[in-house]
């Protein structure tokens, strides 16, 4: 009973020191997952004779090098397009005042209501700020990315080259009554939350490519952006696509040129989230988690609250892992 | 592929065989100079594995868990969801009923536990304590899964042998029962 006490007492300090200190946990917990990511691809290159993994090794890099092509590619047009977007905000701002000027006197006009605030304004005045602040912050935020290059590999090499030992460890001070549950669940949680991120990460790219691409033919502005961001907000489930469209909207609205389609845009994304629901869904995702959609929901809000967006990415497989848990309790309450 | 099978294509007298690495860990592993515990001899003696070559044994091996119980310390319990088959390195378990009854005590290299393996969602039909201080080597679902996947050959012959005594033990209550019919029909007659 002792061994239990001891073994929850630990495991409650461990989350603390989690909570506390995030500057090196969260650079750890970045490493792990994409330790839990790449560890399957590395059993398939340690596996059978010496030919094979040099094939396999060939193939892994030439595939690595091949997606760095598009990858710079899409970096340099994000860029390009990220500063045509910049020259043209003070130009957007004074459209999104004179369509707020002109939908408040309608409004006026059909039902008499005033509206007195100034959103618009207000909106700016936040943005303006928040890009203050985060203009000022740039050089914390060049330390913690230089923090987080140097962290990231190093724990990273060492999951690989003392994952084993690490887990025997991890595995001995486990007491003897709780042992097999542990093992298996933290086993399939160790599963399931690599596929997961894997299988996100892959749903995005060929989300946002898809996006990328249908925005080229016709002639969308800012292409790669807007497939960046809609690549990226699918992470977040339901609430993910609408939010990738909303930048496609605004551009759509407040865009004076005649090629500029709102219809051919919306289109696009249709057509895009439904290949992601039809065909990427349920191939990739689906069948790693399996929770109610309401459930989902609940959880991304959550997650959201605490942890942000890296939060609401995470909190899927972990509620999944809890659905788990629950479910191996209650059959055992049940068995007896 | 095994040294042997590799030996075997190559034929005897082929010299233009390389360092084999995995050859010489296990070779190194095996040696009594080795100061971790080998659990070569031991596996060496089972009957469960007496289709595994010595490079099977030395493969399996690092696929298990060692747990170390106190005498009348609870394994597992009647009901329990399970997921491990053990092998009794050294000390004794009792198999016990729900009520404490003794089924049968297995001592140092006997096995228990090879349905949890086979069977999805398996509750285990009855407890099992340590008698004294007892060390098992533990195998579970996710290693053999793991197995599987490294080491597909292997993890099916385990998977195979596993099978066997399942099948083995499903006969020997078979004949039991038929026997059990019998004399409570003959006690019936009687009556």
């Amino acid at each position: 009973m002792v061994k239990i006490y001891l073994f929850f007492a630990v495991l409650i300090s461990a989350l603390a020191f989690i909570v506390s200190f995030p500057r090196l946990t969260l650079p750890l917990g970045f490493s792990y997952i994409l330790y839990l990511m790449i560890n399957p691809l590395t059993s398939k290159l340690l596996r059978g004779s010496n030919q094979q993994r040099i094939i396999y090794s060939l193939f892994f890099t030439a595939c690595a090098c091949l997606l760095v092509i598009p990858l710079v590619a899409t970096l340099y047009n994000a860029e390009t397009d990220f500063k045509q977007l910049l020259k043209h905000i003070p130009e957007l701002r004074i459209k999104l005042q004179f369509k707020y000027i002109q939908f408040r006197e309608l409004l006026l006009d059909k039902t008499g209501v005033k509206l007195s605030l100034d959103p618009v304004t207000y909106v700016m005045r936040n943005v303006e700020s928040q890009g203050a602040n985060l203009l000022s912050s740039i050089p914390s935020l060049v330390s913690s990315v230089l923090e987080w290059m140097l962290l990231v590999p190093l724990f990273l090499y060492f999951f690989f080259k003392e994952s084993k030992t690490l887990k025997v460890k991890f595995m001995e001070f486990i007491p003897n009554s709780i042992f097999e549950k542990t093992y298996v669940l933290f086993s399939q949680f160790n599963t399931k939350f690599g596929e997961y991120i894997i299988a996100k990460f892959i749903e995005a790219t060929i989300l946002g490519s898809l996006v990328t691409l249908g925005l080229m033919l016709v002639g969308f502005p800012y292409p790669f952006i807007l497939g960046i961001i809609a690549g990226v907000t699918n992470i977040l489930p339901y609430v993910g696509p609408i939010i990738g469209f909303i930048p496609a909207l605004a551009v759509a609205l407040l865009s004076q040129n005649p090629d500029v389609s709102l219809l051919s845009a919306t289109i696009i994304y249709l057509i895009a989230n439904a290949v992601d629901m039809v065909l990427v869904f349920p191939l990739l995702v689906s069948k790693i988690v399996n929770l109610h959609p309401i459930l989902v929901v609940v959880s991304v809000l959550a997650g959201g609250q605490i942890g942000g967006a890296v939060g609401m990415i995470v909190v899927i497989p972990m509620v999944a892992f809890i659905q788990l848990l629950f479910k191996e309790i209650y059959q055992d309450l049940n068995a007896q | 592929m095994s040294y042997e099978e590799r030996k075997k294509e190559l034929g005897p007298d082929d010299n233009s065989e390389r360092l084999n690495i995995n050859l010489l860990r296990y070779l190194w592993e095996a040696s009594p100079l080795y100061f971790k515990e080998s659990y070569h001899t031991y596996f060496r003696n089972l009957s469960i594995l007496k289709s595994f070559s010595d490079n099977d044994i030395r493969i399996f091996t690092k696929y298990l868990h060692r747990r170390e119980f106190e005498a009348n310390e609870l394994i597992f319990k009647y009901g329990d969801s399970g997921y491990g088959f053990y092998f009794i390195h050294s000390g004794s378990v009792s198999i016990q009923e729900p009520n404490g009854a003794e089924i049968v005590n297995l001592g140092e290299k006997n096995f228990f536990g090879e349905l949890a393996l086979l069977e999805e969602g398996h509750r285990r039909p009855a407890s099992a304590v340590a008698s004294g201080p007892t060390v098992l080597l533990g195998v579970f679902k996710p290693d053999v899964e793991k197995m599987l996947e490294s080491h597909p050959i292997l993890g099916a012959k385990f998977i195979h042998e596993a099978a066997v005594i399942l099948a083995s033990k499903v006969g020997h209550m078979t004949r039991e029962i038929m026997t059990l019919r019998r004399k409570i029909e003959l006690l019936e007659k009687k009556n």
